[in-house]
């Protein structure tokens, strides 16, 4: 079994400090970078994607601990109310880590895994912005840039996700995952 | 993990409370935290501005490869939409010439009148992808205030919704609760276009039901204390009458969210100086279609009183 908090504390400082390091830059990339492609069809989350894959990777603790405090920067950058994308990102973030002990049986599984936090995510979102009567989006539309999202987030995992495990590996000093 | 899950349900249960607290605090007393949020604002939008003059040519680039025929497809739009422009103004001869003066006038009087900071978007929506705002690097410190109409060399973008001393939030069009007035093209009837359609639409509501639109009419800004007038807002696609009390148009506006880039952010009709501002980048591609209706309201001060709205009903049958 995974004894991941049984580390050392410092470790579990460090890889807070990368996540959320690693989400805030996803922040500015996501608004001055991807929104500026273009891309057809919707956008890709970047902080949804690497939200999840680091969620996948460290577990719900993490996951949802970073997913919060980036949710409130990004909250508290935008114009939008205060803690809403603090709350999505937060049950994002534990959600996937739930799921962390079934990302080493198939390769299939993050990708699926991440692809649908991300259509999650988005809906949630969307939810979230209808239930407090500033609704951008009808639902059909929420919908299909929900999956669009959710495809460009599946696109992406092959390069983020082999990646931050590395980076995870790194910073663990191969001590959590030498048992794989 | 037996032990770590309790705990981690802990932690999750205690951030959503959090969350839900600031959720339900920020949504009743409206903005909360409105210093935190001016200093992240401000520092990120530091960070923007760095991260997009770097990365500016090469998403450029990406986006000429995603949409291979952009800028010819723009280029061909602008100089059809430049001759169609041309032709109809040829076309309405007798109303150019009846108006002739008046309307080359109160054109000269429009582009002299606005006074123009130049700003460059340095972020489009939000994380939540669900704001229709986009962040400029022009703030405060530049003489952005809030409520100011922002344009670019198309038409209207949307209205300053927030400032920092150097960043500002556009609020586009497009938002659902966005709401700006707007008159028809010749009519001085008076209306309003919401935004809530997603970005390439805009629903126009008319506030006098015995006038018809159609299909094809264009809209330009009415003008009130804080907004100007006569920015070009787009162009009637279908009317999706209600037979109430108003009209309902649906509105293809002329600025494309998606290819936003240099805006210009109106700070002062009265003209200051207005030789040396317009000299900034294409002040108003304002060919607010000459507002012809011989209004008799003087100067081209559309006054803020929204009551001088009918005088155009009964001639502006025509278009």
């Amino acid at each position: 079994m995974l004894d991941m908090f049984d580390s050392a504390e410092t470790i579990r400082v460090r890889t807070f400090a990368a996540a959320i390091g690693l989400l805030v830059l996803a922040l500015v990339a996501q608004v001055s970078v991807v929104a500026r492609l273009d891309l057809p069809g919707g956008r890709l989350d970047l902080v949804l994607t690497l939200l999840a894959a680091i969620a996948l990777i460290e577990g719900p603790l993490v996951g949802s601990i970073s997913g919060f405090v980036v949710g409130l920067l990004a909250d508290l950058a935008s114009s939008h109310v205060l803690g809403q994308s603090a709350l999505v990102l937060c049950l994002i973030g534990y959600a996937v880590g739930l799921v962390m002990n079934e990302a080493q049986r198939s390769v299939a599984v993050p990708l699926a895994v991440i692809g649908g936090a991300s259509v999650l995510g988005t809906l949630a979102y969307v939810a979230i912005t209808s239930i407090l009567g500033e609704a951008a989006l009808t639902g059909g539309e929420a919908f299909t840039r929900a999956i669009v999202t959710g495809v460009y987030a599946a696109l992406v995992t092959p390069f983020v996700y082999p990646a931050l495990l590395l980076g995870s590996r790194r910073l663990a000093g191969n001590r959590r995952r030498s048992a794989r | 993990m037996g032990r770590d899950t309790r705990r981690t349900r802990l932690v999750i249960a205690a951030l959503l409370v959090v969350a839900f607290t600031l959720i339900t605090l920020d949504y009743r007393t409206g903005h909360a935290a409105t210093g935190v949020r001016g200093a992240v604002h401000s520092a990120l939008g530091g960070v923007e501005n760095g991260v997009t003059a770097v990365v500016r040519p090469i998403g450029r680039t990406v986006s000429s490869l995603a949409h291979p025929n952009r800028y010819h497809d723009r280029a061909d739009r602008l100089t059809q939409d430049n001759a169609q422009l041309r032709r109809q103004l040829a076309d309405d001869k007798q109303i150019t010439r009846l108006a002739g003066e008046l309307a080359s006038l109160r054109l000269l009087a429009d582009r002299g009148q606005y006074s123009i900071i130049p700003a460059k978007v340095i972020a489009i929506g939000d994380v939540t992808g669900t704001d229709w705002t986009v962040t400029v690097n022009a703030g405060r410190d530049d003489g952005v205030t809030v409520d100011k109409t922002v344009l670019n060399a198309d038409g209207l973008v949307g209205t300053v919704a927030s400032v920092t001393a150097h960043t500002a939030v556009i609020r586009l069009a497009c938002d659902p609760n966005s709401r700006i007035g707007a008159r028809l093209e010749r009519t001085q009837l008076l209306g309003a276009v919401a935004g809530g359609q997603g970005p390439g639409s805009l629903v126009f509501t008319l506030y006098d039901a015995s006038f018809r639109v159609q299909k094809g009419d264009r809209l330009v800004t009415f003008g009130s204390l804080d907004y100007v007038a006569g920015v070009p807002i787009g162009e009637v696609t279908k009317v999706t009458d209600v037979g109430g009390l108003s009209r309902t148009a649906e509105v293809r506006p002329y600025v494309s969210v998606g290819s936003l880039d240099l805006v210009g952010v109106v700070v002062g009709r009265p003209p200051a100086d207005p030789g040396d501002r317009l000299l900034a980048p294409r002040p108003v591609a304002a060919q607010p279609p000459p507002a012809v209706t011989p209004a008799p309201s003087g100067s081209a001060q559309p006054s803020g009183t929204p009551g001088a709205a009918a005088p155009g009903a009964a001639q502006g049958g025509a278009g």
